[in-house]
């Protein structure tokens, strides 16, 4: 377990900051990092290491808490806690600022692309979930104001190929969103963890979803349709979300993030206790009851928490990672023999 | 407990995070006495501060009170006074009132008017399974009852409104060269919008928003001043109820704006929702539909009222349409007929041009609900509105379906708004130009159309808060 997990190299991405987030473009050439230094940076392979390529300065007025690439690659959304969504325009290595998206009462925490490039979500300490239209023109319009959650939402996911929305919050939850009609409704809640709930990740099917929280678990949601065979019952015509699996006890503290590789299924996890794990579903596992094993676990990955664990989506094993000592670190996974 | 504000005003900074309040920074007035040196505070058992002065005097210590203005008017901190706005307006007080009537000696008694507005009318209407001329009728019957003296509808000061709303885009449109920010006239009657306005754009918005009262506020003026006059009254000797479909409408009522200075009187005193006179009815153990109808009265003596009246285009009170057909007359001697909506991105927002020989002459929309009021306001701020008029209001589908509406568990909701809309749409329409008593009101009470006097009583202002940057703000 010890060599499943190795470094390649690290970054000071926002020296003397935190660094709070990264996503990799679609194509798995860049990573966008963000951080407490108000700024975001562009990171790009030459030869065996990792240089930043560009720094977007001046969009915002604090901290950029997440950022995330449109399914084009050709824009870059940033969330921040002034309260406001940048979106920015790719033109080689240049980003430009084309949109400011304003609304959000307080800090955006989260900002997500649907997978048709049409449709961006974003959600905030206010409470609410916003689900914006973009036309042809680059213009971007408010199309529904979600306030479903009872307290700050912290993060916001589309489902990998449909129009379906999550979002975890302090309330302990996670709801799900669909459109109905002209507006958007709640049309689920999920309910089980025992604290805020941090984070979230689809797996690549769709048909689950991870949840990571303040209480130390990762719980993993399996979808139900209406008329399944496993006899879950749903209401009406909305699917039922039911709790299959909880991975407890592995982590001493919060943990920050979780995401699920689309090319390995593999589950790494960022935690307060300044460890990455990674967690892979056994082979003959029940799909009702699936189990999953500890394959990966790397002590003292950072120095300090670790706030963002994000898989490459071209190349299987490499993932990305950072922490609040400002740091990015990039480390190749490979599945344990006999594990 | 949910909020029952509009979504707008949830949005705004009415936050449930009690702490800072210890930010509350309302002055509380300390009569300064001479000599008073250092005194002892006494606790007595019933919980009273008493001063203790050196001498061994002691002087009873008034409680520090905030009160509900004082909370609404100050930005000072971020806790959410809710539950003070709500039980300082309640059919408890009017109770409370109406006992302190039956107590009371003649000269100490209030008059007490009930102005009630067609859209709880028609919820009413709708819960109790009766025409909108019944319930009219049996309400009044109910209130009097109860004590109320007189019983009026908002319809009638909603020809005010809209009378002022029509001259105020005629006069805006026509001196456009002269001022950038005259267009687009955005409506004011709803509450929800103007206090999300003021709290989160200010100074930016503000000077685009009509300034003409909303029908709760006319008819504060009409009942306060007028009928006080006509009554030989002080206005403070009436105590002026109004019947609303939403929560918001309790706070435009205690704006400093509508708050006689010279009276300490407020022009509407309290506000009850439709629900709360639901509740008011149950306690009181009556049955609305086995009352007696009784005859509707009337602010002035010429209309006599056998039915109720109401406007044309929707529901939230019509500005768009009336505001339309006048400016299409006036601006270009086109008679509009049928005005007619095309819905864009979602049916709370749709939009009427009138337009001649290719070219549009003019550009309307209506924005119901927050995401709509969002989308325009950035249109705005970026000079991409292609509006001449907005009618804003903050609840999805209008006042119809304002938070203080009565629900019905067992039946859809979709289905029972549309009972609403029917019912709302069944009542009579009268165009404000030609409805009885409103041009001698003019004539007599304001002396005129443009009068100073029509300015001050048919019209307001509004205020941009400041938001209180706090450092108990900042939390991850």
């Amino acid at each position: 377990m010890k060599d499943s997990l190795v470094l390649l190299g690290r970054v000071p991405a926002h020296p003397d900051s935190r660094c709070w987030f990264l996503a990799w473009n679609p194509a798995g050439t860049l990573l966008a990092s963000c951080g407490g230094d108000r700024r975001i940076r562009i990171w790009g392979t030459e030869g065996d290491s990792w240089i930043c390529k560009s720094v977007l300065s001046e969009g915002h007025q604090r901290t950029v808490r997440k950022v995330a690439w449109s399914p084009c690659g050709n824009y870059l959304a940033s969330a921040s806690f002034d309260a406001t969504t940048c979106i920015w325009k790719k033109n080689q290595d240049d980003f430009e600022c084309v949109t400011t998206l304003e609304g959000h009462e307080n800090e955006v925490k989260s900002v997500a692309w649907a997978p048709s490039g049409n449709l961006l979500a974003t959600c905030s300490r206010d409470k609410s979930v916003w689900v914006w239209e973009v036309d042809e023109e680059d213009e971007y319009e408010c199309v529904s104001v979600l306030n479903s959650h009872t307290q700050d939402v912290k993060h916001v996911v589309w489902h990998p190929s449909q129009e379906l929305l999550a979002s975890a919050s302090y309330d302990d939850t996670v709801k799900l969103y669909r459109e109905e009609e002209d507006d958007w409704v709640c049309c689920a809640t999920l309910e089980g963890h025992e604290s805020t709930v941090w984070s979230l990740a689809f797996d690549p099917s769709g048909q689950r979803l991870a949840s990571c929280s303040d209480d130390r678990t990762v719980r993993i949601w399996r979808q139900y349709l209406p008329g399944n065979e496993q006899g879950v019952a749903c209401s009406g015509s909305d699917p039922s979300w039911k709790c299959i699996c909880t991975l407890s006890g592995f982590h001493s503290r919060t943990i920050y993030d979780v995401a699920w590789c689309q090319l390995t299924g593999a589950l790494a996890t960022a935690c307060g206790d300044d460890a990455i794990r990674v967690f892979q579903e056994d082979p003959n596992s029940d799909p009702q009851q699936p189990t999953f094993s500890l394959t990966a676990h790397l002590h003292q990955a950072h120095s300090q928490d670790v706030n963002c664990v994000a898989w490459n989506p071209k190349e299987p094993g490499l993932l990305a990672s950072c922490s609040d000592d400002g740091e990015v670190a990039f480390w190749k996974y490979q599945r344990p023999e006999g594990l | 407990m949910a909020s029952p504000f509009s979504g707008a005003l949830q949005l705004t900074d009415l936050d449930d995070f009690i702490g800072p309040s210890q930010e509350c920074i309302k002055p509380v007035k300390v009569e300064k006495r001479p000599g008073s040196g250092v005194a002892k505070i006494r606790i007595e058992d019933d919980g009273s501060y008493f001063q203790v002065n050196q001498d061994g005097g002691t002087r009873r210590l008034e409680k520090a009170k905030v009160s509900l203005n004082d909370c609404l008017a100050c930005s000072g901190c971020i806790t959410s006074a809710e539950t003070v706005l709500i039980t300082q307006q309640s059919h408890e007080e009017l109770k409370k009132v109406l006992d302190a009537n039956k107590m009371a000696a003649p000269s100490q008694q209030r008059l007490v008017v009930v102005s009630v507005s067609p859209q709880s009318r028609a919820s009413l209407a709708a819960r109790f399974q009766m025409n909108p001329t019944d319930t009219a009728r049996k309400l009044t019957s109910f209130f009097k009852k109860i004590g109320v003296h007189f019983v009026f509808d908002t319809a009638f000061s909603r020809h005010f409104s809209l009378l002022e709303s029509q001259r105020e885009f005629v006069r805006r449109f026509r001196g456009q060269a002269d001022c950038r920010q005259a267009l687009p006239l955005l409506a004011s009657a709803c509450p929800g919008w103007i206090c999300y306005a003021e709290k989160t754009h200010g100074s930016f918005i503000l000077p685009h928003i009509s300034t003409a009262r909303s029908p709760q506020q006319v008819m504060g003026s009409l009942v306060k001043d007028f009928f006080a006059q006509q009554q030989r009254l002080t206005p403070d000797k009436i105590y002026h109820v109004t019947v609303m479909p939403c929560y918001d409408k309790k706070l435009e009522a205690s704006r400093p704006d509508f708050f006689n200075q010279e009276h300490q009187t407020r022009d509407v005193d309290c506000v009850l929702t439709t629900g709360e006179v639901f509740r008011l009815l149950e306690e009181e153990d009556v049955s609305l539909p086995d009352l007696e109808p009784a005859p509707l009265d009337s602010l002035c003596s010429g209309a006599s009222a056998e039915e109720p009246t109401s406007h044309r285009g929707g529901g939230s009170g019509g500005y768009l349409e009336h505001v339309f057909r006048h400016a299409a007359r006036e601006l270009f001697g086109i008679h509009v007929a049928e005005v007619t909506y095309k819905p864009l991105r979602n049916k709370d927002f749709q939009e009427v041009t009138l337009e001649k020989e290719g070219q549009v002459l003019l550009h309307f929309a209506m924005a119901y609900g927050f995401r709509n009021i969002q989308n325009l306001v950035q249109r705005l701020k970026r000079g991409r509105c292609p509006y001449h008029y907005v009618e804003v209001m903050a609840c999805p589908s209008g006042c119809l379906n304002g938070g203080g509406q009565l629900q019905a568990p067992d039946r859809p909701s979709r289905e029972l708004l549309q009972h609403v809309e029917r019912l709302y749409g069944m009542v009579r329409a009268e165009a404000p130009e030609d409805a009885p008593g409103v041009q001698e009101l003019y004539t007599h009470w304001l002396q005129g159309t443009d009068s100073e006097c029509a300015g001050r009583l048919l019209h307001t202002q509004y205020h941009a808060v400041e938001k209180a940057s706090t450092g108990l703000g900042i939390r991850w």
